[in-house]
This record gives C-alpha cells, structure tokens and sequence, in this order.
C-alpha cells in the first residue's frame, strides 16, 4: 500500500499475525516493548489479538496498522499508529522489527518515513510521538537521524533485565519534517538499497 | 470548557430534565424544521429508548459533542451541537433545534450558533463547518448565512415535507472564512437584542 | 443474478471475496468511498465489511461481473432513507483495468435500475472528488445533475480536495432498456483474468500494492 526503497506498508493481516508467536518471544519484542521478556503461548497470543481487536472497535482509538514486508514480500515487522488525540492531531507511533536479520540494514528507517509521510499528508496529523528506553542506542540513533527531538526522559520508568531505565519519548513536529523523499536523499537510503539489490 | 456563555443562552451539557422537554419538542411543530419534515406523535417510552441508544452510541465511538441550549431566563428551549465530527477530513455537521416556538427570530439561535462554530474551530481545530437545512426554513438560512456560511449545494427534492417535495441546501464554512465571535456579535447587534429580552446586567 | 447488457449484478461471495482484499486496499476504493481514511485494511477489516454490508437493512454491497463471469467491481447502494425514498449510490471498480470502461459504467446503470425500477425510490445521491473526472462523466451519461460542491471537504495525499455532488431523480430515470439503447454500450473486449488462487495456496498474499 505504500511503497519504500526496502519495504513496504501493508495491511497488518493474517500473515503478519500468525507471525507474533515468534516475533513476542524474541529478542526484537524486549526492543519493541521497553524490555518485556515475555513467554507467550498461541493461545494467549490469539486472545491478546481478540480483546485488543474488541478494544479498539468499542472506543474508537483511531489507530492504524502496517505490516512491514521486504521487496520480496517477506514479513518482518509492523509500524502503527497506537493512538491519537484527534482535536490535538497528535498520534503516538509504534514500532517493531521482528526478524532480528533485518535490524541495522535501513528497513525500519524506510518504513518509519513511509510512515511519517503518511501520518502528515494523509491523517492531516502535526505532531507524532515516539518512545522507547535509553538503553535502546539503535532506535535512539534512528530518532536523531530522522528529526526527532528528545522531548521527556522519565527516569528509571523501566524495569529491564534486573535494572531500572529511563523512558524517552521523542516528537516530530510537521514544521520540521522537510518530506520524506529529502530524508531518503540526506540518508543516502537509495544507496543502500541499491547496495543490497547487488549484494543479495 | 463544556459550558459555553453568550448574551442569550448558554450551552450546557444534557440533564437528565432534557427528557421531557424533549418529549415535548419532539411533539411539537419544532420538529418539522429541525429534521426536514419528519413528524408524527412520539411517546415518551420511543424519547426514552432514542436517549439511551444515543448514549451507547458515544461508548462505541460516536463523535458527535452535543449541547442543550439555556436561554438566559433559565428555560431550556433547545439543543444544538455537532453531529457528526469527522476528525479524519476535520469536517463536522451542525445541527441545532429551538424546540420553544416562543424563543424563535430572537437571535438565540444566532447566539448558540456563534458559540458553536467558535468552539469547533478554536476547541476541536476543525478546519470546515458544514450543516443543511431545508428549502421551506428560510429563517435558518439567513441565519447562517448571515453568519458567514456559504451555500454549497442544492439537492433537488431530497425531503418530503407535507405531502411537497422540497431542496435540501447545504451550507459551509472554511476555517479562514470565519470572522471570529466578537466581530459577529457586534455587527449583528446581539448585544442590543440580549438587554432588550432580558435587561441589562450580567448574570 | 441480474442480468444487463455488459454486465450482470451477482452476490458479493466467493471470488469477489478474494479479490476484494486486494480491491479494498487500492486507490480506487478510496477515491470511491469519498470521506473515508486511507488505511491498511487486513483480511479481518475487509470480512467484518462485508458482512457489515449482508446485515445492512438500508444498503447491500453487490458485485458486478461481464458476461464471461470476470469480477469488475462492486456496486453500493447505502443509508436508504425510507420515509424520502433516497438512497446513496456508489460505483467501484476493483480491477482497474476496467476504469472507465462501458462495462463499469453499466454496473452504475444496472445500480440504478435496481434502486429505482425494484426499490422503487425517489432520489438517489452521488458524490465525487473533484479530480475525479471518469467518475463524474459517468455520472452526467447516467443523466445525473450537478447539484453542488463542498469545498475542500475531503483530505487527499497533503491537501483537500471538493467534493462534488450529484442528484438523480426517479422521474429523470428514463428506465435501463432506454439508456442503455441511447447510451449504446460497447464491450471492451478485455480477457477475463485467471481464476484468484486458493486462500491457502497463496504463499505471500500479494497484491497489497496498487495497481
């Protein structure tokens, strides 16, 4: 549905969600999640989906869901947004990449403009919201590259593998995104997805 | 900021005694004008069910803000609100109901709309207000437009209003078309026309 | 099945089903649904859809297919107003190689003579975005008036757009054998696509992108 250099934004579907039994188990869930470590039946999973599913139709939380999938179609993460205050045109994005093969290769950063682009041009939204724990350097380093500016840091909100970590919570405000085709020029992500065209 | 005061009435939220005054707008010739001629005897049993439906409503998401409408002699004589608020295209739906014969053509209406239109652009950051009415309510459209609403469209024969078939016209009004409150009050002399009701002083 | 000249009206199952994954997901269902938002739409959304619409007591979603039996599209008839007879009318064409095409105006013929020759209404309503313009030259061959724009009603891709609307009326209606006869609809001799595969043999469930 909207098309990247190095992913794709699809519907998050069946595929995708059969797929959450592994990806919530792994080590790309204690990232996504401020580190949860969390040991989770299918079961426990398909009722997790159904409350949340039940949830978001009796309040109208305005979310939106993408599955993140490679060229050639592959799942490998999702990109949301959870919530937003719509008289505030506020939203709170969400983001995970499952399949830990596919961190440091660009492909969140791809989806994560397509996402951007969307959230302005189409949901009309002026500020986004992102968090996650400062032990988190990759997402952190992601945040700075594309724009985002460190607005909160909570301290000690975490509890992560036996030690307390603070929360960040970035933003992005409309007035400062240049567009998402400057973002793929200034971070050279034609580059790289060239690059990995030819390596693969 | 869910009571908002102007110079006739005042928009308060719905109490429990808007029941039976609804009851008894529903039954009046009010009706007609505000729905575009739907009319007919209603119970209070039907006022009851409608009411409750409409709260459930709000629980599965519905995102329409709705005010009863004060005037300032302390009667209830209507409601007014957004039916519909679409915070996607950042558009909502008017519609307002003086349900006291005695309150119409005295600027009330003009009052409640300016608060109205107020709230959703400087409250809701609504980018474009838009409401209907119907040929026959002349009394409506040139109060909106007065207001600054444009007409937009004219649905041919789009109600049925006594046995005739009548237009449905829909108004609209962007953001930067809005004079702002203040402005309007003044030019419109609602001032005057408060103290000349109600007398001076404030409440 | 109803039958008309390119194209016959038919239940919105089985192929329809599958392919409406896809369909619903695509430009063209956007530019048809006018004020809805631009989401993703996953197999749940687009089932609870349907049947949202088979429940529906005041509209159905109904498919449309030429005569080889190749799904085109669908067609929408939505919040009959009972008391006025007035109901909303919307046309979508799912495989876009059917876009303005004889056969896809035909379904928004074979939608109005449903509506007006066996529900038997007054006034059917139309909308379009303003850019439109194979949407609204349909609209003018089906014999609908331009009765007004609501500007800059509807977010589009960074900015907004009007929204025009339209009005059919039942005594304008000259009735289908006689616009179809007038309108002299050709076939557009498009093959009919491959039968969609099986939901269980699709290994990625493609078709996400627009087409």
């Amino acid at each position: 549905m909207l098309e990247g250099l190095l992913v794709d934004l699809v519907p998050y579907g069946e595929r995708f969600k059969k797929l959450e039994h592994r990806w919530h188990n792994g080590e790309g869930w204690f990232w996504a999640s401020a580190g949860d470590r969390m040991i989770l039946t299918r079961s426990m999973i398909e009722r997790h989906q159904q409350e949340q599913a039940e949830w978001h139709e009796r309040h109208g939380s305005h979310g939106v869901w993408f599955g993140i999938q490679t060229k050639d179609g592959t799942p490998i993460g999702d990109m949301a947004v959870n919530w937003m205050v719509p008289h505030a045109r506020l939203a709170m994005l969400g983001a995970g990449i499952g399949e830990p093969e596919y961190w440091g290769g660009g492909y969140g950063t791809d989806a994560l403009l397509l996402m951007i682009d969307y959230c302005f041009d189409w949901l009309d939204l002026r500020k986004l919201w992102l968090g996650t724990m400062a032990k988190n350097a990759r997402v952190m380093r992601q945040m700075e590259k594309v724009g985002f500016t460190l607005e909160s840091r909570v301290r000690e909100e975490w509890y992560t593998d036996g030690e307390w970590v603070d929360g960040l919570l970035y933003g992005l405000l409309r007035t400062e995104w240049p567009g998402r085709e400057a973002k793929v020029e200034e971070l050279g992500l034609r580059e790289r997805a060239a690059n990995r065209k030819a390596g693969a | 900021m869910t009571v908002l005061h102007g110079l006739l009435v005042d928009l308060v939220p719905s109490t429990a005694e808007f029941g039976e005054k609804m009851y008894q707008f529903w039954n009046n010739e009010s009706r007609m004008w505000a729905t575009m001629g739907d009319y007919g005897p209603i119970s209070r049993a039907q006022i009851e069910r409608i009411r409750e439906e409409r709260a459930q409503a709000v629980e599965r998401g519905y995102t329409g803000v709705h005010f009863m409408m004060r005037a300032r002699d302390g009667q209830i004589i209507g409601n007014i609100g957004l039916n519909w608020v679409d915070y996607y295209n950042r558009v909502a739906y008017l519609g307002s109901w003086i349900g006291e014969p005695d309150y119409w053509s005295g600027g009330h209406g003009t009052d409640a709309l300016l608060l109205l239109v107020e709230y959703g652009l400087s409250w809701l950051d609504l980018r474009r207000l838009a409401l209907s009415t119907m040929g026959p309510n002349v009394r409506a459209q040139r109060n909106v437009e007065k207001v600054g609403f444009r007409l937009e469209a004219r649905e041919r024969q789009a109600t049925l209003v006594n046995g005739a078939w009548v237009d449905a016209l829909t108004y609209g009004m962007l953001r930067e078309e809005w004079r702002g409150r203040d402005v309007l009050v003044e030019e419109l002399d609602l001032r005057a026309r408060a103290e000349q009701r109600y007398g001076t002083g404030d409440e | 099945m109803i039958e008309g000249k390119l194209v016959d009206l038919v239940p919105f199952e089985d192929d329809f089903a599958t392919y409406f994954e896809q369909w619903m997901n695509e430009e063209s269902w956007f530019r048809a649904r006018v004020w809805e938002r631009r989401e993703p739409h996953p197999e749940d959304a687009v089932k609870k859809f349907i049947e949202k619409m088979e429940k529906n007591e005041h509209g159905a979603l109904i498919g449309f297919q030429t005569k080889d039996g190749d799904p085109i599209g669908g067609v929408i008839w939505d919040h009959e107003w009972t008391r006025v007879r007035k109901v909303d009318a919307i046309l979508f064409v799912g495989d876009m190689r059917y876009e303005g095409t004889d056969e896809a105006l035909d379904g928004l013929l074979m939608l109005l003579r449903y509506v007006f020759e066996t529900r038997g209404v007054h006034r059917v309503d139309a909308a379009a975005l303003a850019f439109d313009e194979v949407r609204i030259e349909f609209y003018h061959r089906a014999g609908f008036s331009h009765e007004g724009t609501l500007r800059q009603h509807v977010r589009w891709d960074g900015d907004y757009v009007d929204l025009e609307l339209f009005g059919l009326l039942e005594d304008e209606w000259p009735g289908y054998e006689q616009i179809t006869a007038q309108l002299d609809l050709q076939p557009s001799g498009i093959e009919p696509k491959p039968k969609p595969e099986k939901k269980d043999e699709k290994k990625n469930g493609s078709g996400q992108q627009p087409g």
